[in-house]
């Protein structure tokens, strides 16, 4: 059933008159609440009458007040949008002032910008005016521009318009390093709920036909390095956490077939900060930070650590628990398997180790093929032992000093040295550059 | 017992090295040429090293050929940290590489690999982080000009990437900590040393326009409701925003 807006959608037009700093001001509020703004996946030394180069692992030039890395020019090139999805600040029945930026004007910001190393690229997206196809083409333009008459060789991530024709999507992919279509919400039945002239299918048909473009493409490049590029930096998406009911595990057993299924390089999480009164919504006081924290820490654990969503969670858990990472929450109900050997396990049980990351495990196999590892030599690799102790033994000895089996174990894990508080705050966010472990933001 | 007086610069050393290693000397001591390390009065006198690019490049041959390429790209960055003491820490390194062989970058839980281990990655990590930080401004001179205070002695990593990726404009990263600049001129970059300024840039008229439009964009995009000033301290520490445009 479709709910009646307490809004009636109006008919906006941009403002036009507004100074070339107004319009960016205005266009970046709209452009904000998407995550993504990675620079990595893609490789391209300069080349001579070229502008730009792109470096796999990607590079961060600044960092906003919220701690948020910012990597590429991230704009929409209007915010005037048809559409009216409840969660979206650009949603055709909220009354905040709509412009737009022309592609000329967007180009020239970009190079400006980049020549001052104030980026690594462009991210472009905008709102949905006249029809996707249209909104589709102006996109292009740019990237158009950019790439042919500025010889613009650093980073571009175009957004792909749900709805536009298939040739306009594969010309977006030829152009840009990294494509994206915004998944939005975790169901089909929230979508129908909170985005209703977005259904599933637009969304899922174009993701799968660019999953597609971009395997054939990374096979081709195989047999031959002077085979067309697409989208090198593969496709990544977002879905909004919070806004509507579905628990974690129905969100990572989604993530997880976007992972292998349609080879995505990212799922983006974003807290829903509320931007509407909609009564479709949750009234949220503040957006859920730590929850947000969590889904990253399993996507993470997914992608880099070997494990599948079903062992982080179940019917019995179907959500993560807010106390503790989702490792160290898989490890306590598998205490059966620790603790566990640094000088002997090996590479993949060493990353099931809480506290013991990719870096961490990497440099104890190294180090071990010439060295007996105590608790001094962890130490002196820069494996942090807070809650790696618990689960290891080094040259036989069991580092924890408590029993494992009681209750004390939890305690620790749940309130280390006090910092209970500040799991609250995104400290915790996995934002640093990783690129050099991962190769990948 | 050597002593040896080098230049102080990378070359300089590896041509030191080249030399004590040929004298078989074991302990070593090194001096670098500055006004300030003139002899005491009880110090014999030191060796003066030429610094050859013949000797570097033999030196460099040798290490990755008997250790490995890695390792000498450990030594490459941790002797640019230009810690106090460094030259000594490297030849211990260089010694225990040499009998070592290629076992050598898998020991870093040993003391003396493990000191270098974290100097050089602590080196590759400011690196890293300046290939964001560096901010060019556009001269009435008609370069693009950038100035950095970096820490380690980065200037070097920093150049190829921006001869590679700006290659367009001229450009100048100066490194005001050490009076060092990274010159290009279209052809390629070389460095140029004893650089000091003699008054203010001049910026373009057109410079403060797009300076100011970044500053706007920047702080347009932090998310209200995301706010973590703690968190964006430690990303983008004090220390660093002296020169980033949009902390002005």
């Amino acid at each position: 059933m479709r709910l009646i807006l307490s809004v009636p959608p109006c008919r906006i037009s941009p403002m036009t008159n507004l100074s070339l700093e107004q319009r960016l001001a205005l266009l970046a509020d709209s452009a904000k609440y998407d995550v993504s703004c990675s620079s990595s996946g893609s490789s391209r030394r300069g080349a001579p009458g070229m502008v730009g180069s792109t470096g796999r692992g990607g590079i961060c030039h600044s960092w906003t007040a919220d701690g948020r890395c910012i990597s590429l020019l991230k704009i929409l090139l209007s915010n005037v949008c048809i559409y009216d999805c409840a969660y979206c600040v650009n949603r055709s029945s909220n009354p905040v002032p709509r412009t737009v930026l022309t592609p000329g004007e967007i180009v020239t910001i970009t190079m400006e910008f980049y020549r001052r190393n104030y980026i690594e690229g462009l991210f472009l997206s905008t709102g949905v005016v006249v029809s996707p196809d249209h909104t589709m083409e102006q996109l292009l333009r740019v990237a158009r521009r950019l790439r042919r008459e500025e010889r613009f060789n650093g980073y571009i991530h175009l957004k792909v318009v749900p709805g536009a024709d298939a040739v306009l999507v594969e010309e977006a992919g030829r152009l840009a390093d990294r494509v994206s279509i915004n998944i939005e919400l975790p169901s089909r039945r929230s979508l129908l709920l909170l985005a209703p002239d977005k259904p599933r299918e637009s969304i899922i048909e174009p993701m799968r036909r660019l999953s597609g473009l971009i395997e054939t493409s990374r096979l081709e490049r195989r047999r031959s390095r002077n085979a067309p590029r697409f989208a090198p930096a593969g496709q990544s998406t977002q879905l909004i956490v919070g806004a509507t009911s579905e628990n974690d595990r129905q969100i990572m057993t989604l993530s997880e077939g976007l992972y292998q299924r349609l080879g995505l390089k990212r799922v983006y999480y974003s807290a829903y900060v509320p931007v509407s009164s909609d009564r479709r919504l949750p009234a949220l006081a503040v957006p859920p930070l730590l929850r947000e924290h969590r889904l990253y820490q399993a996507d993470w654990l997914l992608r880099f650590y070997g494990f599948a969503s079903h062992e982080l969670l179940d019917d019995a858990h179907p959500h993560l628990d807010m106390r503790l990472d989702p490792k160290t929450g898989w490890a306590l109900r598998h205490l059966e398997q620790f603790p566990v050997e640094v000088n002997r396990a090996d590479y993949h049980l060493l990353l099931r180790v809480p506290g013991i990351g990719v870096r961490s495990a990497q440099r104890i196999v190294k180090a071990r093929r010439t060295c007996r590892l105590g608790e001094e030599e962890l130490k002196r690799l820069g494996v942090v032992l807070k809650r790696a102790r618990y689960f290891v033994t080094a040259g036989g000895r069991y580092l924890g000093g408590i029993s494992m089996e009681g209750p004390e174990l939890l305690e620790r894990l749940t309130a280390p040295g006090g910092r209970r508080a500040s799991l609250e705050q995104l400290e915790l966010f996995p934002a640093r550059d990783l690129s050099v472990v991962t190769g990948e933001l | 017992m050597g002593r040896y007086r080098y230049d102080g610069s990378f070359e300089g050393y590896l041509s030191t090295l080249c030399l004590a290693l040929a004298e078989r000397d074991e302990a070593v001591e090194f001096v670098r040429d500055a006004p300030e390390t003139e002899p005491g009065l009880f110090d014999g006198p030191a060796i003066a090293v030429v610094t050859g690019k013949g000797e570097a490049a033999a030196f460099r041959e040798r290490f990755a050929a008997e250790v490995s390429p890695e390792a000498f790209s450990m030594l490459c960055y941790a002797f640019h940290s230009e810690r106090e003491g460094i030259e000594n820490l490297l030849w211990q390194y260089v010694r225990l590489g040499l009998q070592a062989g290629p076992r050598l970058c898998s020991m870093i839980a040993d003391k003396r690999v493990n000191r270098v281990d974290r100097l050089a990655r602590a080196v590759s990590r400011e690196a890293h982080r300046y290939k964001g930080f560096v901010r060019f401004r556009e001269l009435e001179e008609g370069f693009l000009y950038a100035r950095i205070e970096p820490e380690a002695y980065i200037i070097r990593f920093l150049a190829p990437h921006f001869a590679r990726r700006v290659g367009d404009r001229p450009w100048v990263i100066h490194d005001l900590r050490r009076s060092v600049a990274a010159v290009y001129d279209l052809a390629g970059w070389r460095l140029v040393h004893d650089i000091t300024l003699t008054g203010s840039p001049r910026f373009t008229g057109a410079e403060e326009g797009w300076a100011g439009l970044w500053r706007s964009y920047f702080r347009r995009l932090a998310v209200e409701e995301r706010r973590n000033p703690k968190l964006q301290q430690k990303l983008v520490p004090l220390r660093s925003r002296k020169y980033l445009v949009e902390f002005e």
